[in-house]
Order: C-alpha cells, then sequence, then structure tokens
C-alpha cells in the first residue's frame, strides 16, 4: 500500500503547485467561503507586520490567530514559497495521519468483531453485514484520497488558510488517540482547543476510546471510570495552562485572549461566511444580541452528552458526529472544517445499504458548492442579488450536511440493531416488519 | 532738455500706473478652473443638467475654455428617449435658449458622478490612468467656481440616487485643496433645498459660498415647459443665469451684486452666501474673477518700474495673513528614520517551548533515544 500512498502524495502535491503557481492563488485566497477572520492568510501577513513595526498585532480587529501561530511563522512569512510548503505539508500530515489511523482501527474493530462473533452474539441473518478484511483492505488508502483530492482542501490549502494547520493538530490528536497514548493525545487535543475552542467537545469521545482500549466498564458508579476520567482532565487542562502561559510569554501580554477567545466566542465580525451565524447577528438587536450569541454557541456543544450517551460503545464514530458538528455549527466554518469529516466517509461505506437521502444530499452539495460564487459574485458585484441570496445558499449547504450527518448515524444505528437483532426482521406472527426510527 | 511739465506729467503717469499695477495684481490668480457637478439623474431631474450647462454655458462664454472646466452631468438629457427635442436642453421655455449646443464637453458623465470621484477631482487623487480633461489641475494661483446642483437636504447632497456627500466631507475635500494649494480663491454656488447647510461647516481660508436656500427651506423650480413636459431650470439658477447673461469679460460688476441675485419674491426661498472665510472684500471681487477667465492686458508705452513693492489699492490694515501649512519635512525623514527591526520572540518563550516539545517526546517514546541524539 506504499506504492499507491507515494502516488496519491505526488499526485496531491502536483496540484497544489500548479494551482499555487496560477494566477487562481490570490482570487482563491480572498474568497470568504474557503478563508474566515480567523483562518486567512492574509491576516496572518498583518498581524506580523503590525509586529514588525512595534504594535502589538492584536491591536485593531485584524489578527486573530494565536500566538504560536505567531511564533511559527514570524521568519517564514516573506517566504511565499515555504509558507505554501507548510501548509502543504499540513494537509499531507493529515492524510498520513488517516491513513495510519485506519490502518490501525481496522484489526482492532476486526478483533472486536471476531469476538462478538464467536460469543454467538450475532443472528445467523445478519451475517451479511459482518465486515471483512478484503473489502476493508483499501479504506485507508480512499481516506487519504477523499482527503487530499477533495476540492475543498485544495482550496484550502492554495488559499494558505490556516486552517490546514487546524486540521493537521486534529488529526494528529485523532492519531495519538488511536495509538493509545494518552498524554500525547490530551497534548493534540490541547492544541486543537487552544486554536478554536471548539474541539473541547472531543474529550469525551476520546476518553471514552481509551476506556473502551482499557477495559474500562463506562458506569458512573466505578471508581475507575472516575479515576481516568480524573487523569485525563488533569492532563488536558494542565497542557492547556501550560500553553497560555506561554502563550502570554511570547509577547507579555494577555491581549490575546480576548482577540482569539473573545472573537470566537462574541462573534463581532460579520464577514458573510457558510456558516450560520453571520446573517442573524446581523439584523440582530443589541438588547437580545447575547441571548442568542450563548443559544448559538451552545448549540455546538450542547449535541456531545446526548451523543455520547447513544454511542459509548463507538467512540471512533462518534468522533466522526462531533468533528460534523463542530463544522456546521461553528462561527467561522470553512470548507476546510467541512473536508475534514468529509474525508472519513470511505470508513462507513459498509452503512450504505441504508442510507436513504445520499442522492439528495450530495446533489444539494454540489449544487451549492457551484451556487456559492455565482450568488456571491450577483450579491456583491452584480448588484442584482442580495444577502438573503446567499444565505439561503448557505441554509441549503448546512442543511445538507446535517442530512448527511443524521443519515449516516440513523444508518449506524440501524446496522447495530441489525446485527444484535437481525437483517429480516419478523414480527411475532411471522410477518415482516419495517423499522421505523423513532 | 525736457520740458519740466513733460517731466512731471510722465512722473504722475508712472504713479498712477504703479498705482494701477497694484491694482492689477490685486487679484491674486493667475488662471480660472470651474467645476460644474449635476447631481441627479432621471427624466423629471431635467432641471437639475440645465442648471448645471447653463452655467458652463456662462462660464465657457466669458473666457473660460473646456481644458479648465470639469463638467460633470449625471444624465443625458439631450438624448434621453423622453425628450422631444433631442440633442437639446433648454433653460427657458417657449425653447428660447439652447444651453446644449453642439460643443458641450462633458467630462465626468453618467454613472462615473459619484462621490468618490467628485473628491478625487477635487484633491487631485486620481489614477494615473486618468486623462487631463477629468483632472482639475489647479494651482495655487488658480480662482475655481464650484457649482453643485441636485437634489440635499439639511447637511448633505444626493448623488445619484444612492449615495449623498455630506458638509463635512466636502469641508474637508477643500481643506486638503488648501493645504495642497490647489487654489487662490473658491467660490462655491450651490442650488439645492436646504444649500446654506453645505457651507456651514467650511473652514479653509478664501472660500467664499453662495447657496440658494436656507437650512428648512426648499429651492424651487422655475417654469415647466408643456411641450418638453418637465420643469426646465430652478428659479435661483434662471435668475442667476439671467444676471450673468448681461456680463462680459470687462465688466465691473462685484459679488456684491450676486448677493442680490433672486431675492425672496422672485425665489421664494431665501438665498444665502458665506464671506467671513473670503480676505478679499466682496465689493471688491470681479465676477470675472471667478466666472470668466479674464486675461489682464494692459498696454503701456511706459517702463513701470517694479522694484518698488506692490501697495495693495485700498491702502487699509493687511487683514492677518494665511500662510501655508509647512510641507513635511522630507529631508528629515529621509536621513533620520530608524531602521526597521524585525521582531524576534523572548528567548525565554524558546526555551520553555522547546523544553516541553522535548519533553513530551520523551516521555512518548522513551528515553532510549537519547542516546542516538548525544
Amino acid at each position: 500500500m506504499a506504492a499507491p500512498l507515494t502516488l496519491l502524495l505526488i499526485v496531491a502535491v502536483t496540484i497544489r503547485a500548479a494551482l499555487f503557481r496560477s494566477s487562481l492563488a490570490e482570487l482563491i485566497a480572498e474568497r470568504v467561503e474557503v478563508v474566515s477572520p480567523i483562518t486567512a492568510w492574509k491576516r496572518v501577513v498583518e498581524g506580523l507586520a503590525l509586529l514588525d513595526l512595534g504594535v502589538s498585532p492584536y491591536s485593531g480587529d485584524v489578527f486573530h490567530e494565536t500566538p504560536l501561530i505567531i511564533y511559527m511563522f514570524h521568519f517564514l512569512v516573506d517566504y511565499a514559497e515555504i509558507t505554501f510548503m507548510t501548509f502543504v505539508f499540513g494537509a499531507l500530515c493529515v492524510c498520513i495521519c488517516f491513513f495510519f489511523i485506519y490502518l490501525s482501527l481496522m484489526p482492532f474493530q476486526f478483533r472486536k468483531q471476531k469476538f462478538a462473533l464467536e460469543a454467538d452474539r450475532y443472528p445467523m441473518d445478519s451475517l451479511e453485514l459482518i465486515r471483512s478484511p478484503k473489502e476493508m483492505y483499501y479504506v485507508p488508502l480512499k481516506v487519504a484520497m477523499f482527503y487530499l483530492l477533495n476540492p475543498f482542501t485544495i482550496l484550502s490549502c492554495v488559499a494558505k488558510s490556516t486552517c490546514g494547520l487546524n486540521n493537521a493538530v486534529l488529526a494528529l490528536f485523532f492519531l495519538s488517540t488511536i495509538k493509545g497514548n494518552v498524554l500525547l493525545s490530551a497534548i493534540f487535543l490541547c492544541l486543537a482547543t487552544y486554536q478554536s475552542i471548539y474541539p473541547i467537545t472531543l474529550c469525551a469521545p476520546a476518553m471514552l476510546y481509551f476506556m473502551q482500549r482499557q477495559y474500562i466498564p463506562v458506569n458512573f458508579h466505578r471508581v475507575s471510570f472516575w479515576w481516568f476520567i480524573v487523569q485525563y482532565l488533569f492532563m488536558y487542562l494542565g497542557s492547556l495552562f501550560v500553553l497560555i502561559c506561554l502563550s502570554f510569554f511570547l509577547l507579555g501580554s494577555w491581549d490575546y485572549l480576548p482577540s482569539v477567545y473573545g472573537f470566537i466566542l462574541s462573534v463581532p465580525d460579520l464577514t458573510p461566511n457558510i456558516g450560520l451565524f453571520w446573517y442573524f447577528f446581523a439584523e440582530m438587536f443589541e438588547h437580545f444580541r447575547l441571548f442568542f450569541l450563548c443559544v448559538f454557541q451552545i448549540n455546538v456543544f450542547f449535541y456531545t452528552i446526548p451523543l455520547s450517551i447513544k454511542l459509548k460503545e463507538h467512540p471512533v464514530f462518534l468522533i466522526f458526529m462531533q468533528l460534523a458538528v463542530i463544522s456546521i455549527f461553528k462561527s467561522y466554518p470553512t470548507v476546510g472544517d467541512v473536508a475534514l469529516y468529509l474525508a472519513f466517509l470511505p470508513v462507513w461505506s459498509h452503512l450504505h445499504r441504508f442510507l436513504r437521502n445520499i442522492f439528495l444530499v450530495s446533489c444539494v452539495l454540489l449544487a451549492c458548492s457551484a451556487l456559492f460564487p455565482v450568488l456571491w459574485h450577483l450579491w456583491i458585484y452584480a448588484g442584482s442579488a442580495n444577502s438573503n441570496f446567499y444565505y439561503a445558499i448557505t441554509l441549503l449547504f448546512n442543511v445538507a450536511q446535517i442530512l448527511l450527518v443524521s443519515d449516516y448515524f440513523y444508518a449506524f444505528l440501524r446496522r447495530e440493531h441489525h446485527l444484535t437483532n437481525g437483517l429480516y426482521l419478523k414480527r411475532k406472527d411471522g410477518s415482516e416488519a419495517t423499522l421505523i426510527l423513532k | 532738455n525736457i520740458n519740466p511739465c513733460v517731466q512731471i506729467i510722465i512722473h504722475l503717469l508712472s504713479v498712477i500706473s504703479q498705482n494701477s499695477a497694484g491694482q492689477f495684481f490685486s487679484s491674486g490668480h493667475t488662471n480660472n478652473w470651474a467645476v460644474l457637478v449635476c447631481t441627479s439623474r432621471f427624466w423629471f431631474n431635467y432641471r437639475h443638467v440645465a442648471n448645471t450647462l447653463s452655467v458652463y454655458r456662462s462660464v465657457k462664454r466669458l473666457g473660460i475654455p473646456d481644458s479648465h472646466i470639469v463638467l460633470m452631468l449625471a444624465d443625458d438629457m439631450a438624448c434621453n428617449h423622453r425628450n422631444p427635442k433631442p440633442a437639446t436642453v433648454f433653460s427657458h421655455k417657449n425653447m428660447e435658449l439652447n444651453v446644449y449646443g453642439d460643443d458641450v464637453e462633458v467630462d465626468y458623465r453618467g454613472y462615473e458622478v459619484t462621490v468618490e470621484n467628485f473628491l478625487r477631482v477635487l484633491t487631485g487623487r486620481l489614477p494615473p490612468s486618468t486623462p487631463r480633461s477629468k483632472r482639475l489641475l489647479s494651482d495655487d494661483r488658480s480662482n475655481i467656481l464650484i457649482y453643485l446642483t441636485g437634489h440635499g437636504g439639511n447637511g448633505f447632497l444626493k448623488f445619484q440616487d444612492s449615495e449623498e456627500i455630506s458638509n463635512v466631507e466636502l469641508a474637508d475635500a477643500f481643506e486638503q485643496m488648501w493645504q495642497k494649494r490647489r487654489y487662490n480663491e473658491l467660490l462655491f454656488i450651490i442650488d439645492t433645498c436646504q444649500g446654506a447647510s453645505m457651507y456651514e461647516r467650511f473652514y479653509s481660508p478664501n472660500i467664499m459660498a453662495l447657496a440658494s436656500s436656507q437650512v428648512g427651506e426648499d429651492s424651487l423650480s422655475h417654469q415647466p415647459d408643456l411641450a418638453i413636459g418637465v420643469h426646465l431650470m430652478d428659479r435661483y439658477t434662471f435668475y442667476m443665469l439671467e444676471f450673468l447673461e448681461d456680463i462680459h469679460p470687462a465688466s465691473k460688476t462685484n459679488m456684491n451684486d450676486l448677493f442680490k441675485v433672486c431675492p425672496k419674491s422672485q425665489c421664494v426661498s431665501t438665498p444665502g452666501h458665506r464671506t467671513d472665510l473670503f480676505l478679499r472684500d466682496p465689493g471688491s471681487v470681479l465676477i470675472t474673477d471667478f466666472f470668466g477667465s479674464v486675461r489682464k492686458v494692459e498696454l503701456t508705452m511706459d517702463a513701470i518700474n517694479l522694484t518698488d513693492p506692490i501697495n495693495p489699492v485700498n491702502g487699509e490694515e493687511q487683514k492677518e495673513v494665511y500662510s501655508y501649512a509647512d510641507q513635511l519635512p522630507v529631508s528629515e525623514i529621509i536621513h533620520q528614520k530608524p531602521k526597521q527591526k524585525d521582531w524576534h520572540p523572548p528567548d525565554g518563550f524558546i526555551l520553555g517551548l522547546w523544553t516541553l516539545i522535548l519533553l513530551v517526546f520523551f516521555k512518548t517514546y522513551g528515553i532510549k533515544h537519547l542516546k542516538h541524539i548525544f
């Protein structure tokens, strides 16, 4: 599998380099769907220029990156090629992580399946639902391909949006979780949270995965359960504390806290993007602003507990769902965030017989992606549309994403149900039963 | 041996010529410019285009060439589909006076008439590709006439039905012109509703302003023409055009007469003017100082002794002389600017960060790798 992977990497790097060299690079770097006020490269350059002039980069509303990004880029910002290569490297890093994730995930899952088979937990007619190593052989390569050759990632990389670095950190977190390294997983999760606040919700699936791996039962009355949670949270919060103090020492001031976290949470910049916040808050009365801000932000974190309770046996799927929820409901989403969870879809390809809305979802996603630049042009340049048009497409895009995620959720649960109860369900009198999701 | 009488006469003549030499140079300007702007579009705002074109006509007739006139018309009335007499714009009913003619040069037309373009013309900050006909190439010896007409309100003037310029912006633009030495004296005339509000905020020296109505009053239009179907002119500009038709390049009419144009009985609104920023007495300012491009030529057979300083004609106390702001001390800046230092992260930070990274690395992968490094 090394040869196809290498070929894939070469193709991906070539595409990105070719696009970067062409005149499209500046065009793409300004698209609001690809860059947001948090991730735009233009703002990084601006912030570092301010720093060179002796002014704090966080003064004014320009720069919203964390101090570690300042440290990472302050040498590189003058050299366009090298910075571009860092982003390509970030993308490759993600894909390699995903590759190894699934490479190591598969034996684990097959082992689980084997135990369940031997314990006769699966009824006879659901055997066709069981995954075999042969059909899953190419899944890691497919995941890598889905990530690298996804037009969203290519655009995000060519635009030099720091979303690529966020994705890289999240992928490293995922990899270290799968490999079983608690400390590294806590540290990478802390880095991801440090960049944007939302990955904090990934604590729950990470903890569930470790507990499953170490055979700690998920029971509120067990000491070992709470003890593990305390350990993990201690490592996580400790490294977060260390990182924040270290960032203080970079510039000697705390004003990165309101600029980065205050900006993400209070959403002052209402530039249109593919998310849901900007349109609402553009016409919000000041009196209600705080209330709706809380509502929208809680929406991101709210799904963690119910989903973890439902999916406590399947933490990997929980990570997928959680990443999707973050990408849809975060305050400044970009297509790079969308691409991160879209890369996981080949892993659940065995669910295809239970997916009901795939055609609709894929059509809507493709249509919306095509319509974004069109309606933007009509609104901003031609003046014959207005923001409602663009927001309609944004809404539709998010609805399609939500539909996709809920469809996979439904298919996953349905497969689990069939695995335990048999594929062809019969009622008590022997006639065929239908399954309804309530 | 010259006759002493002749000597006295020659001496007298030279004294007189020196005095008239003083009068010759008293106005201080050497060239004239005009910026004439009509800010409204659509057929029913025909009268604004007619206003601007009639001022254009007067100004051109009195000598300012097209190269020194920046004419901005927001819509094309002469070739409008609804014009029953195409290629004409009339300023008087019964089609007495066609102000369009065949030698009208419009510099900014249609959608090019925007607040941004207007301010750029005034301040001179145009892109390098702008042709000369679209630039106001005035210098510190130019007298500029600025005429604005359209729909306005208290403190603003509407451009093209979609944007507006405020009196503060206009005042700041004039101050920029003053600081860049782009005018000697400026005459600002505005014919809109509540026009006096537009000159309230001026604060640069040497500006005289006239408006067709006070704050709270509307400027009214003059008369409709039933054949064309719209009002042809606004009252203030109509009476001003009548007044200007009597001016010829050698007229000695002064600004006080212009202030009397269109009293309340004719105009219904009260025209206003502002002269507190203007250095000279308005009574000594000729109409042709702004509306015409009068080249002062005086034929003389005598030699005039110019070594004595020129005395102003009035002989009054000179008012306080306004001087231009200091130029930017470029030489100081060039030689004394500190070299820009790049920012470097503090050493403690680098140390701390890399120690942490190494710690994590060794914790994860074991101390056994240490011996490979050292």
